[in-house]
């Protein structure tokens, strides 16, 4: 067991900004008109725990582009407003992928009631996933060295943001937090990667606690990248997300946040060479070293929350089931959220934390993710009862 | 709790590729810069800086096919298997699951979102190449090398812009230490791109034609780049594969300034050198020398002289700067400042500041080791490294005791 507990959490999604708005979300998507549909169907009626909802209709999302959008509609915080949450100082040359970023993270620490200050601002870090920061911003950058009369011609306050450590160095400049920073790129294993990243840095006392969190902005080089590079004429509509846990250890200073709503009880990660074969044993494999370091009953796990994206996608939930043993219900964010690429398992996190089970009891959640090269990952989280659909 | 030893290097590097030509380069003071041939430059006012151009993928790389993947992931899995071969590692050997990788990076694969861009401007969005979309993302770069070498270990990019390499040495010396893997690669690669020409040149940060960190007339950095990865296995098993030993990672701190995006903060990197030393269970005048981030522009290396004389006193070591020689290789700066240190260590020597002609009164009291290697027993090397986003990041070497 790692020892190391979630004292509160955020999420920047379509459903809005902070945890009852994800509630609400996930309350209305469980009881919609469409019937539940998924892998529950393999799982006796009514023992199954969470539904996974039907998918979510993607809204309209054209004002977000001046450029031609391969489709117009995507999952997206269309009318979201950096300075509406944080004012106009300090925010105005955010990238979107920044704004999200930092937003949710202050929204984390007022969820976890963290006051940050003098005494503890050296003990507090933070760590955030991304797949390469803003591709935006970073392409942008490069397309004014291109069409600008003099290649150098670019904006000298803009170039921080094409470094893909920007969202998290600019958290820590807006609350003050001096503790460990880092930024993990890995894409689609990008939340799990800084969970564990996050829980190390714990663990080996280089801090007393850490914002672990992954951001993916919506844009129009992310819509395009999902659609020549998805399914043709079927890809899932992109997405975009910030997810932010404040993680502790369990015998946290009382700084860090009065409650404990979950603990992270174990991390894999590992590579299969070539993805394939090779990474479903590896994926595997990840998933039997965590619930043996979990110490838990692989019968337990009784959901998995997954990073997969197509409707046919059993890449993850596969491996998961062989190594566990039995056939759990599954839970695929990208049903409600799309293609979130890195935030997609903090988005994974959320949810099994917002959905309360039928009877009040410790939920134990599995949370995979995969690249297409072969990278994989895999937690034990185990969630309280109670903690759920809190307003706080 | 396991020790952690440094047994391969892997350096390609614009001065020299594999760890033999790197280490004569440091020794001869050799520059790598030369005129910008990987883009057109002639629009810039700054044409030179450290790129690779001897850099042949196909001679290096076994297993991957270097057109699938990005140069900054060339760079990354070439660094890797030159550390391999240096290290004398049967790979068959160790538990595929037990050894790993951390590539540390600034740009990530700069050169295909470049690529991809200007595809963009040419025939809109809609004309990107998928093939090149699917290089770009950063992640890419620890993959590289765990496909190349067949690792089945963790495969770990860390994002933390110019020390990334120090961040990655880090977290795989933890993961180490903790008994989770018995041989970890390390360090970083990146690739000289338009954009961060542009970028630099803008933000006034750029020279012209020689790097001179900690002279008194500096005036900025040149890009560079390369990848730079270390071998990394514990003490016990290294002793029992009977492997030569070149250092001993001692520990290492991290920090960040919570103030500016891009301006240095005096205070905040003296703690963090602080948190290091603490970290690595040593006192400032254990060190023999610094490896300095010493990028040459007159802000950093004023600020980071001034925070070595806050935590040195009046026991300042030796502090010279590779990036004289190398130029600014971004994520890869401090793990090829790991690897100096590394060899400083195992050869007695340090590598010098080169270009270095005036002293700055500004920081009188600063050896930079000037123009000339210099013999010198050295035992504990400080590596430092920083970053925009404040991200300060300090690895410590030394010799294994």
């Amino acid at each position: 067991m790692s020892g190391v507990v979630i004292t509160g959490w955020s999420t920047t999604s379509p459903a809005g900004v902070g945890r009852a708005a994800l509630a609400d979300r996930l309350a209305t998507a469980a009881t919609g008109d469409a019937p539940p549909v998924g892998a529950t169907a393999t799982v006796p009626a009514g023992s199954a725990w969470p539904v996974e909802p039907p998918p979510a209709a993607p809204v309209d999302v054209t004002e977000l582009s001046d450029e031609p959008l391969p489709t117009p509609t995507g999952h997206a915080l269309v009318d979201f407003d950096v300075r509406a949450h944080l004012g106009r100082k300090g925010t105005s040359f955010y990238d979107r992928a920044t704004a999200l970023a930092v937003v949710t993270c202050g929204d984390a620490l007022r969820d976890a009631a963290v006051e940050v200050d003098d005494t503890n601002r050296s003990r507090l870090g933070v760590v955030l996933g991304t797949s390469l920061g803003s591709f935006r911003s970073t392409s942008d950058y490069t397309r004014e060295t291109l069409v600008q009369d003099k290649p150098y011609l670019v904006n000298p306050v803009l170039f921080p943001n094409t470094v893909m450590n920007c969202a998290a160095g600019q958290a820590a400049i807006r609350y003050g937090l001096r503790g460990i920073n880092a930024t993990v790129a890995t894409g689609p294993l990008a939340f799990l990667d800084a969970l564990r990243y996050g829980t190390n840095a714990i663990s080996r006392g280089y801090v007393d606690a850490m914002l672990v969190g992954a951001v993916e902005e919506f844009s129009p080089h992310r819509a395009w990248t999902t659609w020549l590079t998805g399914r043709p004429g079927r890809a899932t509509p992109t997405g975009e997300a910030a997810a932010v846990f404040l993680l502790t250890r369990a015998d946290q200073p009382g700084w860090a946040g009065p409650r404990r709503e979950a603990e992270v009880l174990a991390l894999a990660t590992g590579y299969g060479p070539g993805g394939g074969a090779a990474a479903d044993q590896a994926l595997a494999g990840c998933v039997t070293r965590a619930v043996r370091r979990a110490g838990v009953d692989p019968a337990e796990v009784t959901c998995v929350l997954t990073g997969e994206t197509d409707p046919d996608d059993t890449d993850e939930f596969g491996p998961a089931c062989a190594a566990l043993g039995h056939v759990p219900a599954r839970m695929r964010v990208s049903r409600l959220f799309g293609r979130c690429d890195a935030a997609a398992g903090g988005l994974a996190l959320a949810t099994f934390l917002a959905s309360e089970p039928p009877e009040p009891a410790p939920k134990l959640a599995l949370l995979t993710g995969r690249s297409p090269d072969g990278g994989t990952a895999a937690a034990i989280v185990r969630g309280w009862p109670g903690a759920g659909a809190s307003d706080r | 709790m396991n020790r952690v030893v440094v047994t391969g290097l892997g350096p390609v590097s614009s001065i020299g590729i594999g760890v033999s030509a790197f280490t004569d380069g440091l020794r001869e003071g050799r520059s790598g810069i030369s005129p910008i041939s990987s883009f057109d430059a002639s629009g810039f006012p700054r044409r030179n800086a450290g790129e690779v151009p001897g850099f042949r993928p196909g001679t290096l790389l076994r297993r991957i096919e270097a057109a699938r993947w990005g140069r900054s992931g060339q760079f990354a899995a070439a660094a890797a298997r030159l550390a391999l071969a240096d290290s004398g590692l049967d790979p068959a050997t160790v538990a595929a699951d037990r050894a790993g990788v951390v590539v540390g990076t600034t740009s990530g694969e700069s050169v295909v979102v470049e690529a991809v861009t200007a595809q963009q401007v040419e025939a809109g969005f809609g004309a990107m190449d998928p093939e090149l979309l699917g290089q770009v993302p950063a992640g890419r770069l620890a993959h590289a090398v765990s496909t190349e070498l067949e690792l089945a270990g963790e495969s770990l990019t860390l994002a933390t812009a110019c020390s990334a390499s120090n961040y990655a040495i880090g977290y795989a010396y933890d993961t180490l230490v903790t008994g989770e893997a018995d041989v970890m690669f390390a360090g970083g690669a990146d690739s000289v791109c338009r954009w961060a020409h542009a970028g630099f040149y803008r933000l006034g940060a750029l020279t012209a034609d020689a790097c001179s960190p900690f002279d008194r007339d500096r005036s900025g950095i040149l890009t560079g780049e390369g990848g730079a990865i270390l071998m990394l296995e514990t003490l016990d098993h290294a002793r029992a594969r009977g492997a030569r030993i070149y250092a001993e990672v001692l520990g290492y701190g991290l920090n960040c300034d919570a103030n500016h995006p891009v301006a240095p903060d005096r205070a905040s990197i003296a703690a963090c050198m602080r948190a290091a030393h603490r970290n690595a269970s040593i006192k400032p005048e254990d060190v023999d020398y610094v490896c300095a981030h010493g990028t040459g522009t007159p802000a950093n290396d004023s600020v980071e002289a001034q925070a070595i004389f806050d935590v040195f006193g009046d026991r300042v070591p030796p502090v010279s700067s590779i990036k004289s020689m190398i130029g600014h290789t971004m994520g890869a700066a401090s793990g090829f400042g790991a690897i100096a240190g590394t060899l400083a260590i195992a050869h007695g020597f340090l590598p010098p500041t080169i270009n270095w002609a005036n002293p700055d009164p500004a920081l009188a009291g600063l050896d930079p080791v000037p123009n000339t290697a210099r013999e010198a027993n050295v035992r504990v090397v400080q590596n430092n490294g920083f970053a925009f986003g404040g991200n300060n990041a300090i690895v410590l070497i030394g010799a294994v005791e």
